[in-house]
């Protein structure tokens, strides 16, 4: 279902999504300000200043800074995202992530590390810092 | 058949290589490679050497082009670089400025 509503998107318009599709490679820098969708290979640096998807075919090798972030496929590298960052549980992500919203479903495969940049509660404070 | 567009605001520096038809609406800057269709519409500007099947440029495109099949530049297309192809149209109106090789 998901896929036929990217492809009823693809034909909104000029401009209104990008789609790499899955026999296409990229190496290199990618930069952008629209939704971008990649059904196949990037390898490099992505920066995007709304939502990336990357579908179950997608592998995405890069550092990547965006808006928002949705994962079904592979990914490896450095998060930022400014938005959420959403893994679904078919993903599987190796890297850091940094976003003020983290999902990480049921199912996700991640190994990494996760900075969430909010105000901890004082009883979920580490110690050295509550005194 | 799948399709991937990169929009007007996506500006990719580096390679782009693949198998399936290719619309660039943004800014591509390196090398392509691809194996089918490859179309730069208005407003899609390039600044690589192509190696494609088919190409129609109604963008700019500067760099040179080999195409297994054919050439077509549109109206509104703006070409810089050299062709090599055995089929190629330069419609009324288009730009372009190079050497054109037909292997004649």
């Amino acid at each position: 279902v998901a896929q036929e509503t990217i492809t009823k998107r693809r034909h909104d318009g000029p401009g209104s999504q990008c789609v790499i599709g899955k026999n296409i490679q990229i190496r290199g820098k990618l930069s952008g300000a629209e939704d971008l969708v990649v059904e196949g290979r990037i390898e490099g640096t992505v920066a995007l200043k709304n939502h990336l998807t990357i579908e179950q075919t997608g592998v995405v090798e890069a550092d990547v800074d965006v808006r928002d972030l949705t994962v079904h496929g592979e990914m490896r590298g450095d998060i930022a995202a400014v938005g959420s960052v959403s893994v679904s549980n078919a993903a599987k992500v190796v890297g850091n992530i940094r976003a003020p919203r983290i999902i990480l479903e049921d199912g996700a495969r991640f190994k990494g590390s996760i900075e969430m940049d909010v105000e901890l509660p004082d009883n979920v404070k580490p110690r050295r810092e509550r005194a | 058949m799948a399709n991937t567009i990169i929009g007007n605001s996506i500006v990719i520096d580096g390679e782009i290589s693949g198998d399936e038809e290719l619309v660039i609406q943004g800014t591509v800057k390196g090398k392509i490679a691809l194996a089918e269709n490859l179309h730069v519409e208005n407003g899609g500007v390039v600044e690589a050497d192509i190696d494609t099947t088919t190409i129609t440029i109604s963008g700019q495109v500067t760099g040179n082009i080999a195409a297994k099949e054919k050439v077509e530049i549109r109206a509104d297309g703006k070409m810089v670089g050299d062709i090599k192809a055995p089929r190629i149209t330069i419609a009324d109106g288009a730009t372009f400025k190079g050497n054109v090789d037909m292997d004649v």
